[in-house]
This record gives C-alpha cells, structure tokens and sequence, in this order.
C-alpha cells in the first residue's frame, strides 16, 4: 500500500476509535477513555497532515484541489481546530461527535479520489496554496461552532422538558418543583474550565440530577449554556473572519484568473451568502435577549449553508468551481 | 412639523435597529441564494423549460433571472447601507464610546466590593497602581461628589465595528464606482486576424492560439484534462506602438488600465459553397463561430454552424469526447425561412447539399482565441474596503473592551471599594476574568 493510502487508514482507524473511547468516555467518565480518545485524536490528525504531504510529495500536485484532497484537509483541520479548543477549555466530552463527523467526511472524501490529475489551468496558480485551505479551515471553524450549538440546543429543550415534567409533577402533588430552584448546582463535573460561566441556569436539570435522573446527570455534566454559547462564539469568531479572507483571496485569485473578482458563480455566492448568515450571527449575539437559543439556531442554519457550499454546489450545481467540470 | 418630526423619529427607530438590520441580512441572503439555486442569465424559454409555467413567468417577472443587478439586489444593500449609517451614529457610537458616569455598582451583574484596612486616600492611590500596573488606562472623575477611577482595558478597539462597517461601505463605493464608469466584454480573435476593442480602441491581433490537453485515465474513464491555453498576440495601444504579448490563463495582460484574459477557445469554420456547381467566392472569405449563421444570398436558406467536433470516431462515425483534433467534423443545421429543416455531422472537406442547387463544405478550421476585457476604476477601493472590513471584524472579535467602575469609599473601619465591569459584549464572556482580577484585588490591598 503507498504510504499516503496507509496514513489515511491509519487516519480513519484514529478517529473512529478515538470517537467510540470519547463516547464511552461521555457516559462512563473514566479519565484514561478521555486521554485514550484525546491521543488518538491527535494521532489521527498528524497522519492526515502527514498524508497530504506525502500526497504532494509523491504526486507533485497540490492535494487540495479535488473534493478527496479538500474533504481530507477540512478533517484535519475540524479535529485540529478542536484539540485547540479541548486542550483551551476542557471539552474533550464532544471529541466523540466531532471525531465521527471527520471519520465520515474522510470516508466520504476517499470516494471522490480519482488518482492524480494535473491541474486545469485555472488552478494552476499560487492562489490555489492560499485561498483553498483557508475556507477549508473556515468551513472546519463552523463545524466545531455546529457541534456545540447542537450541545447547547440539547441541553437547553431537556431543561425545558425537565421543566414542564417538575411542573406536571407539582400540580399532581409532588414536591419536586419546589425542590427545583434550590438544588444544589450540577454536582459531577466531566471537569472543564470553570471560566466558562458557572452560573446555575438549567434549575430543572439540576433538581433532576438531584433527584437521582441519570439522564439528568449527564446533561448537568456539560458545561453551563452561556459557557456553551461563548464556545459557539469563539468558534464562530474563528470561522467568519477566515471565511471572509477566504472570499477576498478567492476574489484576488478570480480577478487574475478570470478576469473578474466577482462573477456571482454558485461557489463564491453560496459563501456570500453563509457570510451572511454568519455576520446575522455576530449581530445577533450583541444582543442580550437574542443570545444563547436563537443565536445556537442561526449557528445550526449557518452550518447547513457551509455544507451546500462546500458540497451541495460542488455536486449538484456545475460553475466555475465545480471539480466535476 | 411634528409629523415631520415623528417620522424621522420612527425612521431613526426603525433603521437604527440591529433586529431591523438582520431582518435586511435575511433578504439579503435569500436573494443571494436565490441566485445560486436559479441559473442566471438564461433566456426567458430556458426557465420554462426547467419550471412549472407559473414558477417561470414569476422567475422572469420578478427579475430572479437576472437576480444580482435587479432592483430587488440594488435596493436591499442601499437599505443595508441607510441602515449601517443611522445604526452606526444613533446606535454603536453612544454604546460603544459611552462617556465617563457613575452608576449604581450593586446594580451591574459583575461586581464586588471589599472592605480595605487603611486611609482612604492611601487605599485610592493602592488600587489604582494595582490596575495600572495590570496595563488598565486609568481615568480619574469627580462625578456627584465622588471620586471615581475609571480602568479601561483596549480602549481603542472600541472602534472595531465602526472600521467594520467602514470597510463595508467602501467595498460598495468601489463597486458603485464600476458600475459607474467601468465596463468590461468578452471578443472572440481569430487566428491571424486584428480586433479593435470598442471601449478602449486597442487593437489585438492573434497570431497564434496553443491548447495542450492531455488524456488521463481515471476510476471512471479517460478524463481529457486541458493544461494550458496560451495566446500570442500584437497589441497597439493609446501609444501606438505595437507590442507582443502572451495571454495564459491567470496571466493577464495589461493594455493602457484595461486587462485582457485568456477566457476561451474554439474553432471556427471557413466554407467552400458551389451553387449548381459554381463557386461562390464571395462567401468563402470568413470565418463563421460557433452558432453564427452562413446566408446564402438570392435563397430562403441558411446554415448555421452549431459546433465543431474536433475527433469523430472513424469505425462508428459518432463524435467523441476528445477534444484534441484528430479527424474534425462539424454539426451543421440547414434552415429554410427561418425553420430548421435537419441537423447533420459533416467531416471537413465533405459536403452537405441544402438543396436549390446549394453546396456547402466546411473547408478548412481555423482557432480562434476568446478574451475578456475589464476596465474596473473601482478594484483599488473594493480591495482597502475588504482589508478594513477584515481588519473591523478582527479587532471585533478578538479584543474585548472592558471598562472598570471603581470607587473608594471611607468606611467604619478603614475604606470600602466597590468595582463593576462592562464589556462591549455583555457579561458572560467576563465573569471569570472579572473573578480573578478581584481575587488578585484583595490579595494586593490585603
Ligand atoms: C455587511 C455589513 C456589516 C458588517 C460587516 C458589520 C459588522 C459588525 C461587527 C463586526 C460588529 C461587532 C460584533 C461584536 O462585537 O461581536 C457589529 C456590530 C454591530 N453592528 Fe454591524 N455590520 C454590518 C452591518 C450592519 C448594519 C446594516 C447595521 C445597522 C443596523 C449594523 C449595526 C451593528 C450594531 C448595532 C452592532 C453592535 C454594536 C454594539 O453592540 O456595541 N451593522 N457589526
């Protein structure tokens, strides 16, 4: 097997292995699952980057350049951008979610490869090593943003549900409402960064895991929903500015290429128009009574625009920058 | 005059605010990603083609054929732009830049008081080094009878969002600015043959057109990847001097301001025509490009060319997809008054008889090299706009303006200080950091 083929193996074994310890670790806590999962994440990783150098080295051609190539990159890059963002503030609890994510966006990448291909003329330009791992790595922010408002999401309903179960259960003569607003705050912690806000705001969470709901326990164990959101923030605050240094290189590399900095073909106007919803984002999020919730669902909607973006057009949609023309 | 009054008042209300301004971004995207999901450009028949009949019409009623230069697109980024300008004076200045006033510290969600051993005074100059010495911008008031200090911590990127909105606004000032007195084309040159450009009056001469394309095998077939484009070309242009140039794609030219780009190649045909087998001369001097029309004079007929197939497949006859030339044919479709009468395949130097005595050969291919032109006066603005946009978001999302409220107060027994913190993005981001500088607080003055 070449060696670019074997490093990607080794990449996809790392990341599924590494999400199942993660997950395990999720329920169990057991300390060694979380390092197991964190070394194999990072194994995974630095096989990947491995793979596209060895890649480039043995082909001569930049890698990135097909949708096998640029779905191995926007792996690396989630799981990369992740470990930062573990290692920063304690949340190897979602490297389970995020390694399977990468796993099956490897898998998936590797049926587009198509061998070596010299590039078309139009991406034969020192832009195609600026620009294309640039939204990669925006595209990857957005993933790592998407995975923690679905945490956030979750967490916020189930309080709700707990709510209205505590409430239901009150007014049929039970004590657990009472109980709800003075119990004690989430007891077991899978130990992240208490600086991401400690503040008691899911009371019915609490009170359930108090009560002795395992399932209650599990969701006390994530951090708190603002410290949720502020990680959706800073990963969105990584994302938008390199998604607008993607469009403004793409924008360069189109005016030498093409003739134009901006022709309105489906790739660049899709990610106008995730640039949008992003920045409705941002401007959402300086307001008080919008953050949190519905900020965690423009996040939710941002993500399934990347995903069009990214595949949506390159697949279904023949522009400039499909790689099928 | 008061109503007046009261519609600026409800204009000011409306488009200053930020929920106003997303609800602008709404449209904003969905007309973007209108244009995404609708092929632009097409001709009106296209979309019937594609659509329901009543998805069609609205399509080209509504301009969604031609959705970015619609009213629709000019109107929502000259809304987005009021509303960026009234948001920006009415809104993120005074919240931004507030000034220097006391406030209620017990009322502000981070803040805490300690109670410090000592003179007052001695206490103020205490905590103050405290902060200074942490690289906070100190600021003393005396406001209502008290002494405040007021620490601020990167004061400056305060004006983050404004460079942002900025770099925004002069992104579309360089774009109004092409539509304004830009213009760009796209002209097809034939080898050997000149073209006078007509906005700029430069004149381009193709004296050679080089394609390299290469067959590769792939998983899924022989895939016929181009290379490399390459036109030499004479130019002449305001100084009158000629000049040879190459034009490669991602290697343009520049002639007086204008770029010329290598956007295209084809193949155009030369036709030998008889009629009752005589030659007609006249005809046989240009050269027609895919989907030009040869009219046969004195008759109701007419060829069009409609495209070249540069390798026809010698044991089936069929086109293939190899686009190097290797046995050339070209489609051809005989018309009489205006309607087609049959498309057919016609190898070079073979004939196709159109009838009333009319012969047609195409004779001989020639390559012609297709350029784009831009003249675009607003690129330097577009570019300064995208940098200070850039540099607005980054200042915006990775500084964090803090600004400290302190107060001391003599107490029973030594003095009181109170501090409360804001930040330009609420609170939740800071409690942690606020905790530790207290507890650093105490430990200092302790
Ligand atoms: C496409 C154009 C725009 C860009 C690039 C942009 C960019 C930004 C950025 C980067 C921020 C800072 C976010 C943060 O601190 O986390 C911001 C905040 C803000 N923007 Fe915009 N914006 C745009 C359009 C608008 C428009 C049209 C309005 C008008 C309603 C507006 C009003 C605001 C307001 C009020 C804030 C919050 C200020 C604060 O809370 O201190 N923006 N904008």
């Amino acid at each position: 097997m070449p060696i670019d083929q074997a490093l990607m193996a080794i990449a996809i074994a790392a990341y599924v292995l590494g999400a199942l310890a993660l997950v395990v670790y999720f329920f169990s806590r057991e300390e060694w699952l979380r390092n197991f999962g964190a070394a194999l994440a990072i194994a995974g990783c630095v096989a990947q980057f491995a793979q596209l150098i060895a890649r480039f080295e043995l082909t001569g051609v930049w890698p990135l350049l097909n949708l096998y190539g640029s779905l191995s990159l926007f792996a690396a890059m989630s799981v990369a951008i992740f470990i930062g963002f573990a290692f920063r503030y304690n949340l190897w609890f979602a490297g389970g979610f995020l390694l399977a994510i990468a796993a099956i966006a490897l898998a998936y990448g590797t049926t587009w490869n198509e061998g070596t291909m010299p590039p078309v003329p139009s991406l034969q330009s020192y832009w195609a090593k600026i620009h294309v791992p640039i939204v990669v790595s925006s595209y990857a922010a957005f993933l790592v943003s998407f995975v923690f408002s679905g945490i956030y999401l979750l967490k916020y309903y189930a309080e709700r549900a707990f709510a209205t179960r505590a409430l239901a259960a009150g007014a049929t003569g039970g004590a657990a409402a009472a109980t709800a607003g003075n119990a004690p705050a989430a007891a077991a912690n899978l130990g992240f960064d208490i600086s991401l806000g400690v503040r008691n705001d899911t009371p019915a969470i609490d009170a359930a895991t108090a009560g002795g709901n395992p399932v209650a326990g599990w969701l006390a164990a994530l951090p708190s929903l603002p410290a949720l959101d502020t990680i959706v923030y800073r990963a969105v605050a990584i994302g938008l500015p390199l998604i607008s240094i993607g469009i403004i290189t793409g924008a360069m590399w189109a005016k030498e290429a093409w003739g134009a900095y901006w022709q309105w073909d489906p790739k660049e106007t899709a990610a106008l128009a995730s640039w949008i919803i992003y920045l409705m984002y941002m401007h959402l999020h300086t307001r008080h009574g919008w953050r949190g919730l519905r900020t965690s669902w423009v996040s939710v909607i941002g993500f399934a625009s990347i995903v069009f973006c990214y595949l949506g057009v390159n697949i279904w949609i023949s522009g400039l920058h499909s790689y099928k023309t | 005059m008061t109503a007046v009054r009261n519609l600026y008042a409800e204009f000011v209300r409306t488009f200053g605010n930020v929920l106003f301004a997303v609800s602008l971004f709404v449209v904003w995207g969905i007309l973007t990603l209108i244009g995404v999901v609708v092929d632009q450009g097409q001709d009106p028949s296209a979309y019937f083609a594609a659509y329901s009949a009543p998805i069609a019409r609205a399509i080209v009623r509504l301009s969604f054929d031609n959705v970015y230069h619609s009213p629709w697109y000019v109107g929502i980024i000259g809304l987005i732009l009021l509303s960026l300008t009234v948001c920006t004076f009415k809104r993120v200045i005074p919240a931004r830049l507030p000034p220097l006033r006391a406030v209620k510290i017990d009322a502000m969600p981070l803040h805490a008081f300690l109670d410090v051993a000592g003179d007052p005074a001695a206490v103020r100059a205490q905590v103050a080094a405290f902060f200074r010495k942490r690289g906070w911008q100190l600021r003393e008031r005396l406001l209502g009878g008290a002494e405040w200090t007021f620490c601020d911590k990167h004061n400056w990127a305060r004006r983050g969002v404004l460079i942002a909105h900025l770099g925004f606004v002069i992104v579309a000032a360089g774009t109004t600015l092409y539509w304004a007195r830009g213009f760009s084309g796209q002209v097809p040159i034939v080898t050997g043959r000149s073209v006078t450009i007509p906005q700029t009056k430069a004149l381009i001469r193709l004296n050679r057109f080089r394609y390299t394309i290469d067959p590769i095998a792939t998983k899924s077939g022989i895939v016929y990847q181009p290379i490399d484009y390459v036109s030499h070309v004479t130019v002449v242009g305001k100084s009158g001097i000629p000049k040879n140039e190459v034009v490669r794609v991602n290697h343009p030219i520049d002639i007086d301001g204008t770029l010329y780009y290598q956007a295209s190649y084809g193949f155009g045909i030369r036709f030998a025509v008889t009629h009752d087998g005589k030659p007609v001369p006249a005809l046989a001097d240009r050269t027609y490009l895919e989907g030009e029309t040869l009219d046969l004079p004195g008759s109701a007929r007419s060829i069009v060319y409609q495209r070249f197939v540069p390798t026809v497949d010698r044991a089936t006859g069929a086109p293939t997809a190899d686009p190097r030339v290797n046995n050339p044919a070209a489609i051809l479709t005989v018309q009489a008054d205006g309607g087609a009468l049959g498309t057919a395949l016609v190898p070079m130097r073979s004939w196709i008889d159109v009838g009333g005595g009319w012969r047609v050969t195409p004779a001989r291919y020639v390559l012609y090299s297709g350029f784009q032109y831009r003249y675009d006066p607003g690129i330097p603005l577009v570019g300064i706009g995208a940098f200070v946009l850039l540099a607005g978001l980054i200042i915006s999302f990775y500084l964090l303006p803090a600004r400290l409220y302190v107060r001391v107060d003599p107490a029973p027994v030594g003095a009181r200080v109170g501090v409360a913190a804001t930040t330009v993005k609420g609170y939740d981001l800071y409690e942690n950091e606020f905790a530790q500088l207290v507890v650093q607080l105490r430990g200092a003055t302790q």
